[in-house]
Protein backbone atom coordinates (compact mmCIF):
# COMPACT_ATOMS: atom_id res chain seq x y z
CA UNK A 1 0.00 0.00 0.00
CA UNK A 2 1.60 3.21 -1.06
CA UNK A 3 1.18 6.57 0.64
CA UNK A 4 -1.03 8.02 -2.04
CA UNK A 5 -3.81 5.50 -1.95
CA UNK A 6 -3.89 5.71 1.84
CA UNK A 7 -5.07 9.30 1.51
CA UNK A 8 -8.74 10.07 1.04
CA UNK A 9 -10.76 13.26 0.61
CA UNK A 10 -11.56 13.27 4.30
CA UNK A 11 -8.14 12.40 5.74
CA UNK A 12 -7.42 14.75 8.65
CA UNK A 13 -4.46 17.14 8.50
CA UNK A 14 -4.24 16.57 4.78
CA UNK A 15 -2.36 19.72 3.79
CA UNK A 16 1.07 18.62 5.05
CA UNK A 17 0.66 15.18 3.51
CA UNK A 18 -0.29 16.55 0.10
CA UNK A 19 2.80 18.74 0.20
CA UNK A 20 4.88 15.56 0.54
CA UNK A 21 3.49 13.95 -2.61
CA UNK A 22 5.23 14.27 -5.95
CA UNK A 23 3.22 14.83 -9.12
CA UNK A 24 3.02 11.15 -9.92
CA UNK A 25 1.56 10.22 -6.55
CA UNK A 26 -0.82 13.16 -6.67
CA UNK A 27 -2.16 11.77 -9.94
CA UNK A 28 -3.08 8.52 -8.22
CA UNK A 29 -5.52 10.17 -5.83
CA UNK A 30 -9.21 9.53 -6.56
CA UNK A 31 -10.22 13.14 -5.81
CA UNK A 32 -9.37 16.33 -7.65
CA UNK A 33 -6.48 18.40 -6.35
CA UNK A 34 -5.80 21.99 -7.26
CA UNK A 35 -2.88 23.63 -5.47
CA UNK A 36 -2.17 27.34 -5.79
CA UNK A 37 0.60 29.61 -4.57
CA UNK A 38 0.69 32.95 -2.77
CA UNK A 39 -0.24 34.78 -5.99
CA UNK A 40 -3.18 32.36 -6.44
CA UNK A 41 -1.46 30.88 -9.53
CA UNK A 42 -2.14 27.18 -9.97
CA UNK A 43 1.01 25.13 -9.22
CA UNK A 44 -0.45 21.63 -8.70
CA UNK A 45 -3.16 20.02 -10.78
CA UNK A 46 -3.73 16.29 -10.61
CA UNK A 47 -5.05 13.85 -13.19
CA UNK A 48 -8.45 13.30 -11.56
CA UNK A 49 -9.19 17.01 -11.72
CA UNK A 50 -7.73 17.34 -15.20
CA UNK A 51 -9.90 14.56 -16.59
CA UNK A 52 -13.06 15.80 -14.90
CA UNK A 53 -12.61 19.32 -16.24
CA UNK A 54 -11.39 18.24 -19.65
CA UNK A 55 -8.33 20.47 -19.42
CA UNK A 56 -4.70 19.31 -19.70
CA UNK A 57 -2.26 20.63 -17.08
CA UNK A 58 -0.41 22.95 -19.52
CA UNK A 59 -3.60 24.99 -19.97
CA UNK A 60 -3.95 25.45 -16.25
CA UNK A 61 -0.54 25.48 -14.53
CA UNK A 62 0.73 28.98 -13.81
CA UNK A 63 -2.68 30.54 -14.40
CA UNK A 64 -4.48 32.51 -11.67
CA UNK A 65 -7.01 30.13 -10.14
CA UNK A 66 -9.97 32.36 -9.43
CA UNK A 67 -9.98 34.27 -12.71
CA UNK A 68 -8.47 31.99 -15.36
CA UNK A 69 -9.04 28.45 -14.14
CA UNK A 70 -12.08 28.24 -11.90
CA UNK A 71 -13.99 31.52 -12.04
CA UNK A 72 -16.93 29.64 -10.55
CA UNK A 73 -15.07 29.69 -7.22
CA UNK A 74 -14.55 33.43 -7.28
CA UNK A 75 -17.18 34.39 -4.72
CA UNK A 76 -17.56 34.74 -0.99
CA UNK A 77 -18.14 31.02 -0.54
CA UNK A 78 -14.68 30.01 -1.72
CA UNK A 79 -12.26 32.74 -2.80
CA UNK A 80 -13.11 34.96 0.09
CA UNK A 81 -12.62 32.15 2.59
CA UNK A 82 -9.00 31.89 1.47
CA UNK A 83 -8.58 35.65 1.62
CA UNK A 84 -10.07 35.85 5.08
CA UNK A 85 -7.80 33.07 6.31
CA UNK A 86 -4.81 34.87 4.84
CA UNK A 87 -5.81 38.22 6.33
CA UNK A 88 -6.53 36.68 9.72
CA UNK A 89 -3.39 34.53 9.60
CA UNK A 90 -5.51 31.49 10.49
CA UNK A 91 -5.72 27.94 9.23
CA UNK A 92 -8.54 26.92 6.91
CA UNK A 93 -9.86 23.38 6.60
CA UNK A 94 -13.50 23.38 5.62
CA UNK A 95 -15.70 21.29 3.39
CA UNK A 96 -18.78 22.64 1.62
CA UNK A 97 -21.32 21.39 -0.88
CA UNK A 98 -20.85 23.07 -4.22
CA UNK A 99 -21.66 22.74 -7.88
CA UNK A 100 -18.89 22.79 -10.44
CA UNK A 101 -19.52 23.33 -14.11
CA UNK A 102 -17.30 20.56 -15.42
CA UNK A 103 -17.56 20.34 -19.20
CA UNK A 104 -20.47 22.80 -18.88
CA UNK A 105 -22.52 20.30 -16.87
CA UNK A 106 -23.57 21.20 -13.34
CA UNK A 107 -21.79 18.61 -11.20
CA UNK A 108 -22.54 18.33 -7.50
CA UNK A 109 -19.32 18.15 -5.55
CA UNK A 110 -17.86 18.55 -2.12
CA UNK A 111 -15.14 21.15 -1.94
CA UNK A 112 -12.48 21.01 0.75
CA UNK A 113 -10.50 24.19 1.29
CA UNK A 114 -7.07 23.89 2.86
CA UNK A 115 -4.70 26.66 3.93
CA UNK A 116 -2.32 27.27 6.78
CA UNK A 117 -0.41 30.35 7.81
CA UNK A 118 2.95 30.25 6.07
CA UNK A 119 2.15 27.29 3.83
CA UNK A 120 3.58 27.81 0.35
CA UNK A 121 0.68 26.02 -1.35
CA UNK A 122 -3.05 26.18 -0.60
CA UNK A 123 -5.46 23.57 -1.91
CA UNK A 124 -8.96 23.15 -3.21
CA UNK A 125 -9.96 19.47 -3.20
CA UNK A 126 -12.90 18.22 -5.23
CA UNK A 127 -14.97 15.10 -4.73
CA UNK A 128 -18.16 14.20 -6.57
CA UNK A 129 -21.30 13.89 -4.56
CA UNK A 130 -23.73 11.13 -5.40
CA UNK B 1 -4.33 1.13 -52.87
CA UNK B 2 -4.86 2.07 -49.22
CA UNK B 3 -2.60 1.06 -46.45
CA UNK B 4 -4.70 0.19 -43.35
CA UNK B 5 -1.84 1.33 -41.07
CA UNK B 6 -1.73 4.75 -42.71
CA UNK B 7 -5.49 5.04 -42.43
CA UNK B 8 -5.30 4.32 -38.75
CA UNK B 9 -2.53 6.87 -38.26
CA UNK B 10 -4.59 9.38 -40.17
CA UNK B 11 -7.60 8.72 -37.94
CA UNK B 12 -5.53 9.12 -34.78
CA UNK B 13 -4.10 12.36 -36.01
CA UNK B 14 -7.56 13.71 -36.80
CA UNK B 15 -8.80 12.64 -33.38
CA UNK B 16 -5.86 14.35 -31.69
CA UNK B 17 -6.58 17.53 -33.62
CA UNK B 18 -10.23 17.38 -32.61
CA UNK B 19 -9.28 16.77 -28.99
CA UNK B 20 -7.07 19.87 -28.94
CA UNK B 21 -9.78 21.92 -30.56
CA UNK B 22 -12.36 20.58 -28.12
CA UNK B 23 -10.19 21.48 -25.17
CA UNK B 24 -9.65 24.99 -26.51
CA UNK B 25 -13.39 25.48 -26.99
CA UNK B 26 -14.04 24.15 -23.52
CA UNK B 27 -11.57 26.57 -22.01
CA UNK B 28 -13.09 29.37 -24.04
CA UNK B 29 -16.42 28.65 -22.37
CA UNK B 30 -14.82 28.17 -18.94
CA UNK B 31 -13.24 31.61 -19.19
CA UNK B 32 -16.07 33.60 -20.78
CA UNK B 33 -16.51 36.51 -18.33
CA UNK B 34 -20.27 36.26 -18.51
CA UNK B 35 -22.69 33.66 -17.26
CA UNK B 36 -24.18 31.32 -19.87
CA UNK B 37 -26.84 28.75 -19.05
CA UNK B 38 -28.93 26.49 -21.21
CA UNK B 39 -32.07 25.14 -19.56
CA UNK B 40 -35.15 23.17 -20.36
CA UNK B 41 -38.37 25.14 -20.76
CA UNK B 42 -39.06 24.52 -17.04
CA UNK B 43 -35.68 26.00 -16.04
CA UNK B 44 -33.86 22.73 -15.50
CA UNK B 45 -30.17 23.37 -16.07
CA UNK B 46 -28.71 21.44 -19.01
CA UNK B 47 -25.45 23.28 -19.56
CA UNK B 48 -23.81 25.93 -17.47
CA UNK B 49 -20.52 27.78 -17.47
CA UNK B 50 -18.41 28.73 -14.43
CA UNK B 51 -19.40 32.41 -14.12
CA UNK B 52 -23.02 31.27 -13.82
CA UNK B 53 -22.04 29.04 -10.93
CA UNK B 54 -20.04 31.86 -9.38
CA UNK B 55 -23.11 34.13 -9.50
CA UNK B 56 -25.79 31.55 -8.70
CA UNK B 57 -24.19 29.37 -6.04
CA UNK B 58 -24.47 32.03 -3.31
CA UNK B 59 -28.20 32.20 -4.13
CA UNK B 60 -28.83 28.47 -4.20
CA UNK B 61 -30.29 27.55 -0.86
CA UNK B 62 -29.53 23.86 -0.92
CA UNK B 63 -26.04 24.00 -2.39
CA UNK B 64 -27.30 22.60 -5.66
CA UNK B 65 -27.81 24.04 -9.10
CA UNK B 66 -30.51 21.98 -10.70
CA UNK B 67 -33.02 24.53 -11.85
CA UNK B 68 -32.35 28.14 -12.86
CA UNK B 69 -35.79 29.37 -11.79
CA UNK B 70 -35.37 27.72 -8.40
CA UNK B 71 -31.89 29.18 -7.93
CA UNK B 72 -33.31 32.66 -8.62
CA UNK B 73 -36.58 32.03 -6.78
CA UNK B 74 -35.66 34.23 -3.81
CA UNK B 75 -34.62 37.23 -5.92
CA UNK B 76 -36.64 36.90 -9.12
CA UNK B 77 -39.78 34.91 -8.33
CA UNK B 78 -41.48 36.16 -11.49
CA UNK B 79 -39.24 34.24 -13.92
CA UNK B 80 -41.30 31.08 -14.18
CA UNK B 81 -44.41 33.15 -14.75
CA UNK B 82 -42.62 35.31 -17.31
CA UNK B 83 -41.68 32.26 -19.35
CA UNK B 84 -45.11 30.70 -19.03
CA UNK B 85 -46.68 33.89 -20.37
CA UNK B 86 -44.33 33.99 -23.31
CA UNK B 87 -46.42 32.29 -25.96
CA UNK B 88 -44.36 32.92 -29.08
CA UNK B 89 -42.41 29.85 -30.33
CA UNK B 90 -39.10 31.63 -29.80
CA UNK B 91 -37.61 35.03 -28.94
CA UNK B 92 -36.35 37.17 -26.06
CA UNK B 93 -38.34 36.52 -22.91
CA UNK B 94 -36.49 39.27 -21.08
CA UNK B 95 -33.55 41.42 -22.06
CA UNK B 96 -31.25 42.80 -19.39
CA UNK B 97 -33.71 42.28 -16.56
CA UNK B 98 -32.12 43.73 -13.46
CA UNK B 99 -32.24 41.49 -10.41
CA UNK B 100 -31.45 43.16 -7.11
CA UNK B 101 -29.91 40.76 -4.65
CA UNK B 102 -30.09 42.61 -1.39
CA UNK B 103 -32.92 40.52 -0.08
CA UNK B 104 -32.75 39.38 3.55
CA UNK B 105 -32.06 35.74 2.74
CA UNK B 106 -29.00 36.56 0.70
CA UNK B 107 -25.56 36.30 2.25
CA UNK B 108 -26.84 34.07 4.95
CA UNK B 109 -23.26 32.98 5.54
CA UNK B 110 -22.30 35.98 7.63
CA UNK B 111 -23.51 39.11 9.29
CA UNK B 112 -21.41 41.32 7.09
CA UNK B 113 -22.27 41.81 3.45
CA UNK B 114 -19.54 39.83 1.75
CA UNK B 115 -17.08 41.82 -0.30
CA UNK B 116 -17.32 39.58 -3.31
CA UNK B 117 -21.03 39.44 -3.71
CA UNK B 118 -22.71 41.28 -6.51
CA UNK B 119 -25.65 43.51 -5.69
CA UNK B 120 -27.35 43.53 -9.04
CA UNK B 121 -27.46 40.83 -11.72
CA UNK B 122 -28.59 41.31 -15.25
CA UNK B 123 -30.50 38.44 -16.82
CA UNK B 124 -31.46 37.92 -20.43
CA UNK B 125 -33.56 34.91 -21.38
CA UNK B 126 -33.88 33.69 -24.92
CA UNK B 127 -36.44 31.06 -25.78
CA UNK B 128 -34.88 28.83 -28.43
CA UNK B 129 -37.88 26.58 -28.99
CA UNK B 130 -40.56 24.78 -26.97
CA UNK B 131 -37.94 22.78 -25.11
CA UNK B 132 -34.98 25.08 -24.52
CA UNK B 133 -33.99 28.43 -23.05
CA UNK B 134 -30.64 30.23 -23.14
CA UNK B 135 -29.79 32.59 -20.29
CA UNK B 136 -27.09 35.24 -20.08
CA UNK B 137 -26.20 36.37 -16.57
CA UNK B 138 -23.83 39.10 -15.55
CA UNK B 139 -22.90 41.13 -12.53
CA UNK B 140 -23.90 44.71 -13.32
CA UNK B 141 -23.49 46.10 -9.80
CA UNK B 142 -20.81 48.53 -10.94
CA UNK B 143 -22.78 49.83 -13.92
CA UNK B 144 -25.85 50.27 -11.78
CA UNK B 145 -23.80 52.14 -9.20
CA UNK B 146 -22.38 54.43 -11.90
CA UNK B 147 -25.79 55.03 -13.40
CA UNK B 148 -27.14 55.93 -10.01
CA UNK B 149 -24.29 58.38 -9.57
CA UNK B 150 -25.03 59.92 -12.96
CA UNK B 151 -28.70 60.24 -12.14
CA UNK B 152 -27.71 61.93 -8.94
CA UNK B 153 -25.52 64.35 -10.87
CA UNK B 154 -28.44 65.00 -13.17
CA UNK B 155 -30.64 65.66 -10.19
CA UNK B 156 -28.11 68.11 -8.81
CA UNK B 157 -27.91 69.87 -12.13
CA UNK B 158 -31.67 69.98 -12.49
CA UNK B 159 -32.02 71.36 -9.01
CA UNK B 160 -29.48 74.04 -9.85
CA UNK B 161 -30.86 74.85 -13.24
CA UNK B 162 -34.50 75.05 -12.34
CA UNK B 163 -33.86 77.33 -9.40
CA UNK B 164 -31.55 79.66 -11.29
CA UNK B 165 -33.24 81.73 -13.93
CA UNK B 166 -30.35 83.54 -15.49
CA UNK B 167 -28.43 80.75 -17.20
CA UNK B 168 -28.88 79.64 -20.78
CA UNK B 169 -27.31 76.31 -21.74
CA UNK B 170 -26.50 76.26 -25.41
CA UNK B 171 -25.10 73.28 -27.30
CA UNK B 172 -22.94 74.35 -30.23
CA UNK B 173 -21.76 72.25 -33.17
CA UNK B 174 -18.22 72.33 -34.52
CA UNK B 175 -18.95 75.53 -36.44
CA UNK B 176 -20.43 77.25 -33.40
CA UNK B 177 -24.03 76.86 -34.56
CA UNK B 178 -26.79 76.31 -32.01
CA UNK B 179 -27.63 72.58 -32.07
CA UNK B 180 -30.79 72.41 -30.02
CA UNK B 181 -33.26 74.73 -28.44
CA UNK B 182 -34.16 74.39 -24.79
CA UNK B 183 -36.12 76.35 -22.24
CA UNK B 184 -33.10 78.05 -20.75
CA UNK B 185 -32.31 79.61 -24.11
CA UNK B 186 -35.85 80.88 -24.35
CA UNK B 187 -35.77 82.22 -20.82
CA UNK B 188 -32.52 84.13 -21.04
CA UNK B 189 -32.45 85.27 -24.66
CA UNK B 190 -36.09 85.13 -25.71
CA UNK B 191 -35.13 83.13 -28.80
CA UNK B 192 -37.44 80.37 -30.00
CA UNK B 193 -36.57 77.16 -31.80
CA UNK B 194 -35.83 79.11 -34.96
CA UNK B 195 -32.47 79.99 -33.41
CA UNK B 196 -31.26 76.42 -34.05
CA UNK B 197 -28.71 76.47 -36.83
CA UNK B 198 -27.66 80.07 -36.23
CA UNK B 199 -24.11 80.89 -35.22
CA UNK B 200 -23.80 81.85 -31.57
CA UNK B 201 -22.96 85.31 -32.94
CA UNK B 202 -26.76 85.73 -32.99
CA UNK B 203 -26.52 86.49 -29.25
CA UNK B 204 -24.10 89.37 -29.85
CA UNK B 205 -25.20 92.90 -30.72
CA UNK B 206 -24.55 93.80 -34.37
CA UNK B 207 -20.85 94.38 -35.05
CA UNK B 208 -19.81 93.02 -31.65
CA UNK B 209 -18.15 89.89 -33.04
CA UNK B 210 -16.69 88.95 -36.42
CA UNK B 211 -17.11 85.60 -38.11
CA UNK B 212 -13.41 84.97 -37.52
CA UNK B 213 -13.76 85.70 -33.81
CA UNK B 214 -16.62 83.21 -33.59
CA UNK B 215 -14.08 80.57 -34.63
CA UNK B 216 -11.28 82.08 -32.56
CA UNK B 217 -13.25 81.51 -29.38
CA UNK B 218 -13.94 77.90 -30.32
CA UNK B 219 -10.24 77.33 -31.06
CA UNK B 220 -9.31 78.92 -27.73
CA UNK B 221 -11.80 76.64 -25.97
CA UNK B 222 -10.15 73.68 -27.74
CA UNK B 223 -6.72 74.76 -26.61
CA UNK B 224 -7.40 75.93 -23.07
CA UNK B 225 -10.43 73.84 -22.21
CA UNK B 226 -12.60 76.95 -22.02
CA UNK B 227 -13.14 80.44 -23.31
CA UNK B 228 -14.72 83.16 -21.24
CA UNK B 229 -16.17 86.33 -22.66
CA UNK B 230 -18.02 89.07 -20.90
CA UNK B 231 -20.00 91.83 -22.53
CA UNK B 232 -23.24 93.03 -24.01
CA UNK B 233 -25.59 90.41 -25.48
CA UNK B 234 -28.72 90.69 -27.53
CA UNK B 235 -32.14 89.24 -26.83
CA UNK B 236 -34.46 88.19 -29.62
CA UNK B 237 -36.49 91.38 -29.14
CA UNK B 238 -33.40 93.54 -29.72
CA UNK B 239 -32.93 94.55 -26.07
CA UNK B 240 -29.50 94.04 -24.56
CA UNK B 241 -28.23 92.52 -21.36
CA UNK B 242 -24.82 92.15 -19.81
CA UNK B 243 -23.56 88.59 -19.93
CA UNK B 244 -20.72 86.30 -19.11
CA UNK B 245 -20.35 83.47 -21.63
CA UNK B 246 -18.27 80.36 -21.07
CA UNK B 247 -17.60 78.01 -23.96
CA UNK B 248 -16.09 74.60 -23.29
CA UNK B 249 -15.54 71.58 -25.55
CA UNK B 250 -17.80 68.59 -25.00
CA UNK B 251 -15.81 65.64 -23.61
CA UNK B 252 -15.58 62.56 -25.82
CA UNK B 253 -17.02 64.39 -28.81
CA UNK B 254 -14.33 62.83 -30.99
CA UNK B 255 -15.92 59.45 -30.35
CA UNK B 256 -18.66 60.42 -32.79
CA UNK B 257 -16.80 62.20 -35.54
CA UNK B 258 -19.37 60.96 -38.04
CA UNK B 259 -22.14 63.19 -36.77
CA UNK B 260 -21.39 66.81 -37.71
CA UNK B 261 -24.56 67.98 -35.97
CA UNK B 262 -23.68 66.57 -32.57
CA UNK B 263 -22.88 69.17 -29.93
CA UNK B 264 -19.16 69.87 -29.88
CA UNK B 265 -19.22 72.73 -27.38
CA UNK B 266 -21.31 73.81 -24.44
CA UNK B 267 -21.94 77.48 -23.96
CA UNK B 268 -23.22 78.73 -20.64
CA UNK B 269 -24.63 82.19 -21.08
CA UNK B 270 -25.28 83.97 -17.84
CA UNK B 271 -27.16 87.20 -17.38
CA UNK B 272 -25.06 89.31 -15.02
CA UNK B 273 -26.77 92.63 -15.69
CA UNK B 274 -27.23 93.22 -11.98
CA UNK B 275 -23.52 92.87 -11.41
CA UNK B 276 -22.63 94.97 -14.40
CA UNK B 277 -22.03 98.21 -12.54
CA UNK B 278 -19.51 96.66 -10.18
CA UNK B 279 -17.81 94.80 -13.01
CA UNK B 280 -17.75 97.84 -15.24
CA UNK B 281 -16.28 100.01 -12.50
CA UNK B 282 -13.52 97.51 -11.96
CA UNK B 283 -12.94 97.09 -15.66
CA UNK B 284 -12.88 100.81 -16.30
CA UNK B 285 -10.34 101.51 -13.62
CA UNK B 286 -8.01 98.98 -15.17
CA UNK B 287 -8.67 99.29 -18.87
CA UNK B 288 -10.30 102.64 -19.59
CA UNK B 289 -8.97 106.09 -20.12
CA UNK B 290 -10.51 108.03 -17.27
CA UNK B 291 -11.01 111.20 -19.33
CA UNK B 292 -12.65 109.90 -22.48
CA UNK B 293 -13.99 106.50 -21.43
CA UNK B 294 -12.37 104.70 -24.36
CA UNK B 295 -9.76 101.99 -23.81
CA UNK B 296 -6.39 102.96 -22.39
CA UNK B 297 -2.98 102.01 -23.79
CA UNK B 298 -2.82 98.85 -21.71
CA UNK B 299 -6.19 97.62 -22.95
CA UNK B 300 -5.27 98.54 -26.51
CA UNK B 301 -2.01 96.62 -26.56
CA UNK B 302 -3.53 93.62 -24.81
CA UNK B 303 -6.33 93.51 -27.35
CA UNK B 304 -3.87 94.01 -30.20
CA UNK B 305 -1.69 91.19 -28.88
CA UNK B 306 -4.67 88.83 -28.71
CA UNK B 307 -5.74 89.76 -32.24
CA UNK B 308 -2.16 89.15 -33.33
CA UNK B 309 -2.19 85.62 -31.87
CA UNK B 310 -5.48 84.85 -33.55
CA UNK B 311 -4.13 86.19 -36.80
CA UNK B 312 -1.17 83.82 -36.67
CA UNK B 313 -3.52 80.87 -36.33
CA UNK B 314 -5.97 82.04 -38.97
CA UNK B 315 -4.60 84.87 -41.10
CA UNK B 316 -7.08 87.62 -41.95
CA UNK B 317 -6.91 91.32 -42.82
CA UNK B 318 -6.50 93.70 -39.90
CA UNK B 319 -6.46 97.50 -40.01
CA UNK B 320 -5.14 100.17 -37.70
CA UNK B 321 -6.09 103.85 -37.69
CA UNK B 322 -4.17 106.52 -35.80
CA UNK B 323 -6.22 109.67 -35.23
CA UNK B 324 -4.94 112.98 -34.01
CA UNK B 325 -6.87 116.12 -33.05
CA UNK B 326 -5.58 118.92 -35.28
CA UNK B 327 -3.96 122.00 -33.72
CA UNK B 328 -4.65 120.69 -30.26
CA UNK B 329 -1.95 122.87 -28.71
CA UNK B 330 -3.80 125.89 -30.02
CA UNK B 331 -7.09 124.69 -28.46
CA UNK B 332 -5.36 124.21 -25.14
CA UNK B 333 -3.69 127.61 -25.36
CA UNK B 334 -6.91 129.34 -26.25
CA UNK B 335 -9.45 127.57 -24.04
CA UNK B 336 -7.20 126.27 -21.31
CA UNK B 337 -6.75 122.57 -20.45
CA UNK B 338 -10.38 122.09 -19.38
CA UNK B 339 -11.38 123.18 -22.89
CA UNK B 340 -8.92 120.73 -24.39
CA UNK B 341 -10.32 118.01 -22.16
CA UNK B 342 -13.84 118.78 -23.38
CA UNK B 343 -12.66 118.36 -26.97
CA UNK B 344 -11.04 115.02 -26.18
CA UNK B 345 -14.19 113.80 -24.41
CA UNK B 346 -16.27 114.75 -27.41
CA UNK B 347 -13.82 113.00 -29.75
CA UNK B 348 -14.04 109.90 -27.56
CA UNK B 349 -17.83 109.91 -27.89
CA UNK B 350 -17.74 110.32 -31.67
CA UNK B 351 -15.13 107.56 -31.99
CA UNK B 352 -17.23 105.13 -29.93
CA UNK B 353 -20.33 105.95 -31.95
CA UNK B 354 -18.56 105.63 -35.31
CA UNK B 355 -16.73 102.35 -34.96
CA UNK B 356 -18.08 98.85 -34.53
CA UNK B 357 -18.25 97.28 -31.08
CA UNK B 358 -15.66 94.79 -32.17
CA UNK B 359 -13.16 97.54 -32.98
CA UNK B 360 -10.84 98.57 -30.18
CA UNK B 361 -10.86 102.33 -29.71
CA UNK B 362 -8.14 103.61 -27.39
CA UNK B 363 -6.49 106.82 -26.33
CA UNK B 364 -2.82 106.12 -26.80
CA UNK B 365 -1.37 109.59 -26.28
CA UNK B 366 -2.33 113.15 -25.28
CA UNK B 367 -4.59 113.88 -28.24
CA UNK B 368 -3.81 110.73 -30.18
CA UNK B 369 -6.24 107.86 -30.55
CA UNK B 370 -5.80 104.46 -32.12
CA UNK B 371 -8.43 102.11 -33.48
CA UNK B 372 -7.76 98.45 -34.18
CA UNK B 373 -10.20 96.98 -36.70
CA UNK B 374 -10.27 93.17 -36.78
CA UNK B 375 -11.13 91.61 -40.13
CA UNK B 376 -10.95 94.96 -41.95
CA UNK B 377 -9.19 95.93 -45.14
CA UNK B 378 -7.35 99.17 -45.82
CA UNK B 379 -10.19 100.52 -47.95
CA UNK B 380 -12.85 99.58 -45.41
CA UNK B 381 -10.95 101.23 -42.56
CA UNK B 382 -10.27 104.33 -44.66
CA UNK B 383 -13.97 104.70 -45.41
CA UNK B 384 -14.88 104.63 -41.71
CA UNK B 385 -12.08 107.06 -40.91
CA UNK B 386 -13.41 109.43 -43.55
CA UNK B 387 -16.87 109.20 -42.01
CA UNK B 388 -15.35 110.08 -38.65
CA UNK B 389 -13.51 113.06 -40.11
CA UNK B 390 -16.75 114.41 -41.59
CA UNK B 391 -18.73 113.99 -38.37
CA UNK B 392 -16.07 115.74 -36.31
CA UNK B 393 -15.89 118.60 -38.79
CA UNK B 394 -19.61 119.29 -38.57
CA UNK B 395 -19.82 119.26 -34.75
CA UNK B 396 -18.86 121.86 -32.20
CA UNK B 397 -18.05 121.40 -28.53
CA UNK B 398 -19.94 123.64 -26.12
CA UNK B 399 -17.57 124.79 -23.42
CA UNK B 400 -18.24 127.57 -20.89
CA UNK B 401 -20.48 129.46 -23.26
CA UNK B 402 -18.11 129.10 -26.17
CA UNK B 403 -18.26 126.86 -29.20
CA UNK B 404 -15.08 124.98 -29.98
CA UNK B 405 -14.78 123.61 -33.49
CA UNK B 406 -12.00 121.16 -34.28
CA UNK B 407 -10.92 118.66 -36.92
CA UNK B 408 -8.97 115.43 -36.98
CA UNK B 409 -6.34 113.86 -39.21
CA UNK B 410 -5.94 110.14 -39.53
CA UNK B 411 -3.45 107.65 -40.90
CA UNK B 412 -4.61 104.21 -41.97
CA UNK B 413 -2.54 101.06 -42.39
CA UNK B 414 -3.58 97.45 -42.85
CA UNK B 415 -2.16 93.98 -43.05
CA UNK B 416 -3.69 91.26 -45.19
CA UNK B 417 -2.82 88.76 -42.50
CA UNK B 418 0.01 86.27 -42.35
CA UNK B 419 2.63 88.94 -41.69
CA UNK B 420 0.85 91.02 -39.09
CA UNK B 421 3.41 92.84 -37.03
CA UNK B 422 1.95 95.33 -34.59
CA UNK B 423 5.06 97.52 -34.52
CA UNK B 424 5.12 97.65 -38.31
CA UNK B 425 1.42 98.46 -38.48
CA UNK B 426 1.79 101.22 -35.89
CA UNK B 427 4.78 102.65 -37.75
CA UNK B 428 2.95 102.69 -41.09
CA UNK B 429 -0.20 104.24 -39.65
CA UNK B 430 2.05 106.84 -38.06
CA UNK B 431 3.72 107.61 -41.39
CA UNK B 432 0.29 107.94 -43.00
CA UNK B 433 -0.84 110.24 -40.17
CA UNK B 434 2.24 112.38 -40.74
CA UNK B 435 1.38 112.57 -44.42
CA UNK B 436 -2.18 113.68 -43.54
CA UNK B 437 -0.80 116.35 -41.23
CA UNK B 438 1.73 117.68 -43.70
CA UNK B 439 -0.88 117.45 -46.48
CA UNK B 440 -2.96 120.14 -44.74
CA UNK B 441 -4.76 118.32 -41.86
CA UNK B 442 -8.49 117.49 -41.62
CA UNK B 443 -7.80 114.61 -43.95
CA UNK B 444 -7.26 110.85 -44.13
CA UNK B 445 -4.16 109.23 -45.60
CA UNK B 446 -3.56 105.58 -46.28
CA UNK B 447 -0.11 104.13 -46.00
CA UNK B 448 1.74 103.38 -49.25
CA UNK B 449 5.29 102.07 -49.72
CA UNK B 450 6.28 105.54 -50.93
CA UNK B 451 5.55 106.94 -47.46
CA UNK B 452 8.11 104.59 -45.93
CA UNK B 453 10.75 105.70 -48.45
CA UNK B 454 10.02 109.34 -47.64
CA UNK B 455 10.21 108.63 -43.94
CA UNK B 456 13.61 107.04 -44.35
CA UNK B 457 14.91 110.10 -46.19
CA UNK B 458 13.66 112.59 -43.59
CA UNK B 459 12.86 111.29 -40.10
CA UNK B 460 9.64 112.83 -38.83
CA UNK B 461 9.67 114.90 -35.71
CA UNK B 462 6.38 114.11 -33.96
CA UNK B 463 5.81 116.99 -31.65
CA UNK B 464 3.69 120.05 -31.21
CA UNK B 465 6.06 122.03 -33.44
CA UNK B 466 4.40 120.44 -36.47
CA UNK B 467 1.08 121.58 -35.23
CA UNK B 468 2.18 125.17 -34.80
CA UNK B 469 0.53 127.54 -37.23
Amino acid sequence: MNTATALSFTTPALLDQLAQLNAELLDQLDFGVIGFDAETNVCRYNRTESEAAGLTPPRVLGQPLFTNVAPCLNNFMVAQRFEDAEDGNTALDETIDYVLTLRMRPIKVKLRMLAEPGSAVRYVLVQRRL
Amino acid sequence: MTDPLNLQAFGEEANARLAVEHEALMQFLYLAPVGLVQTGIDGEILMINPISAQLLMPLARDGNLVNLFEALEGVAPELRHLCAQFTRPNGMVCDGLQIHLNHPGYASGGALRPRRSPQVLSLSLLKLDDARLMAVLSDVSEQVRRERQLRQNDAWLNALLTSITDYALVGLDRQGRVCEWNETIGRVTGHGEAVVGSSYAVFYPPDAITAEQVHDRLREADQNGWNLDEGARLRADGSQFWASAMISPVPDRDLEPADPDAPAYCMVLRDISDKRDAIETRRKSAFCDHLTGVANRRAFFEAAELELQRNRRTPRPTALILIDADHFKRINDHHGHPGGDAVLRQLGLVLTATFRQVDVVARVGGEEFAVLLPSSTLDGAAAVAERLRQVVQTQVVAFEGEQIAFTVSAGVAASDGGDLDLDMLMKRADQALYAAKSGGRNRIECWTPTLSEQAERSPQPRDEAQDAP
